[in-house]
């Protein structure tokens, strides 16, 4: 049975409208007109015990709201949720045994106090036996090298150092589900490996399963096998990575440059995007053209220095079903 | 439970010890703001040598019964004024993640907070006992303590109620500080010398006066000229506390399920 299961989850915030001027708040007081805005419309997935879910989507789509309710934060409008066998909103208390979270917007450490008196605090409200969680800190401040600033209040730490913090506050408790919202927003590309390098280990090692959302598609390439792609509320896209990018994978990019300036070059069978200097970008469907007979054909024609052919990302893939639309067979979902 | 709320003091008396000039500023502000209203009411007293039959002496035990009661719930409710700021900020999310009840939570976030104003209210309420000349057996301790539990008891129901509203509506601050000043202004003085209309709202709808105003009168065996009730009206405080707050906690409990959480 999957670990964490959505059915036709749903969630409409509902915020009173306020008409413009004095009068109008006046009215608002009294007649309220209330505005609805979808923000989860229909959700169903599945997620297996020690998966590494890439959970994406733009600005808006409805994301965090999913986040939040997994982890009984925000009461659904609709549908059905089960976490572990546990509805969230319902029983809080006990989804919260089985949850760690990390909001990468929001320290969930507490701003005077130095790191490890949040962490013993932590310890306290988890009812974590002081030999277990001596054990795990330890593992924490080495994998995390965070031994250098363990003592200091979480003000005076950059967010490097504070989104460590915040990872082993959340995992203090050995969580079996692990909710990643942003974590790595803003981070420098050492903060940033550190932290994969570790949910990585997490999830490899102790099996955790791990939900990550995040605008860093890097992290998801890096570390998800399964992503889901989320819009308008609504999951357009559940499956492996190597599918997603395979359906729209398939075109590849020439990219040649000339030894002398050029006029429009051309080769049957690919599609000039984009001319620059020397270097030239041809299109190709990777399906209907062979790689060998483009290259042929470019340098018959042209005076050649190099040529490379290039994979889409992707961040390019996610870029083009943002705005095309997703048009695999998942559609209709 | 226990262990999180005996680590939640250590915590804050550890922050006390690093913060120390600012432990000391706010006990220096506590003397002078309790002090002031007591030098204010003694002033006052000149001039009137007795208020609706309550002298200076009996004035200052009504003072110091309310100032001993709210510095109770400061020490240890206080946090709960935070709430509305917690829930706009979007920080209140992390009390749903955490095995615990969210108001307990919130009881709980470290806050620099430590009982000084407690103790200086038990001071002060000492000498105004003994001022007053009321007979001091166990039994009076007892029920002076029951009276303080209930007394900040209705304090946490009100501003509880005030925090639950929060869920709903972003901006509370002005019912806060309406509610905050309507206790500071018309707990220091007997509530019979206000209009008809002042002390039901201070007896029945904000009981304020179940704070010191009742009691008091208890202990210093006066008939209440407010509603002519009996003395023994001011035994019912710490069930009117324990009241409050459990209508405000079930209201509070309602506005969980309502609660939006902000953007991202």
């Amino acid at each position: 049975m999957p670990l964490i299961v959505t059915r036709d989850l749903r969630k409409v915030f509902r915020s009173a409208k306020r008409s413009p001027g004095a009068l109008g708040a006046l009215r608002g007081l009294f007649s309220p007109v209330y505005e609805d805005r979808v923000a989860v419309a229909g959700l169903s997935m599945e997620i297996e015990r020690g998966e590494f879910i890439g959970y994406i989507g733009p600005n808006g789509a409805g994301k965090s709201t999913t986040i939040k309710m997994l982890t009984g934060i925000l009461v659904p409008s609709g549908g059905e949720i089960e976490v572990a066998g546990i509805v969230p909103h319902r029983k809080r208390r006990e989804n919260a045994r089985n949850i760690g979270v990390v909001f990468g917007q929001r320290t969930q450490l507490y701003w005077d106090l130095p790191l490890v008196d949040s962490f013993e605090l932590l310890r306290a409200i988890y009812g974590i036996p002081q030999d277990r969680y001596r054990r795990s800190l330890d593992a924490f401040v080495e994998l995390l090298e965070m031994g250098d600033f363990l003592r200091t209040p979480v003000r005076q730490l950059s967010l490097g150092q504070r989104m460590r913090g915040d990872f082993a506050a959340a995992m203090l408790h050995e969580p079996p589900i692990l909710y990643l919202d942003e974590p790595t927003i803003g981070l420098d590309v050492v903060a940033k490996e550190a932290i994969r390098t570790f949910v990585a280990r997490v999830n490899r090692e102790q099996g955790t399963t791990i939900v990550l959302t995040t605008h860093d598609l890097a992290d998801v390439e890096r570390l998800c096998r399964r992503i889901v792609l989320i819009d308008h509320g609504r999951a357009i896209f559940d499956g492996p990575i190597e599918r997603i990018k395979n359906e729209y994978g398939r075109e590849r990019t020439l990219v040649v440059r000339f030894t002398e300036t050029t006029s429009a070059p051309a080769i049957p069978g690919a599609r000039l995007e984009s001319l620059e200097g020397l270097t030239a970008r041809f299109v190709f469907d990777r399906a209907t053209q062979r790689v060998d007979r483009l290259v042929r054909e470019v340098s018959d024609r042209y005076s050649v220095e190099d040529i490379a052919i290039e994979e889409p990302e992707l961040e390019g893939i996610i870029r083009h079903i943002y705005t095309q639309g997703y048009a695999g067979e998942e559609r209709s979902a | 439970m226990l262990a999180a709320y005996v680590q939640y003091w250590k915590i804050n008396l550890l922050t006390m010890l690093e913060y120390r000039a600012d432990f000391f500023m706010w006990f220096a502000f506590t003397i002078v703001y309790h002090g002031t209203a007591l030098a204010a009411l003694a002033v006052t007293m000149l001039r009137f040598p007795s208020m609706n039959g309550w002298s200076l002496r009996e004035m200052f035990f009504l003072y110091a019964l309310w100032m001993t009661a709210h510095e109770l719930h400061n020490a240890l409710f206080f946090n709960v004024t935070y709430v509305p700021e917690y829930i706009r900020e979007g920080r209140f999310d992390r009390f749903f993640v955490r095995p615990f009840d969210t108001l307990f939570q919130v009881l709980t976030v470290p806050s620099r907070t430590f009982p000084d104003g407690f103790i200086l209210g038990l001071v002060t309420l000492a000498i105004a006992t003994h001022v007053a000349g009321i007979h001091v057996t166990p039994l009076t301790v007892l029920t002076i303590a029951a009276v303080l539990c209930g007394g900040a008891g209705i304090d946490l129901g009100i501003s509880l109620f005030v925090a639950a509203l929060s869920f709903w509506l972003i901006r509370v601050d002005t019912l806060r500080w309406i509610v905050m000043s309507l206790e500071q202004d018309f707990t220091r003085y007997p509530i019979s010398i206000y209009t008809r209309g002042v002390r039901i709202v201070l007896a029945y709808v904000l009981p304020f006066a179940f704070m010191n105003y009742f009691p008091a009168s208890y202990f210093l065996g006066k008939h209440d000229a407010a509603f002519g009730l009996s003395p023994e009206v001011g035994l019912l405080t710490p069930l009117i506390g324990l009241l409050w707050t459990a209508f405000s906690y079930a209201f509070w409990n309602i506005g969980l399920r309502h609660y939006q959480g902000t953007g991202s």
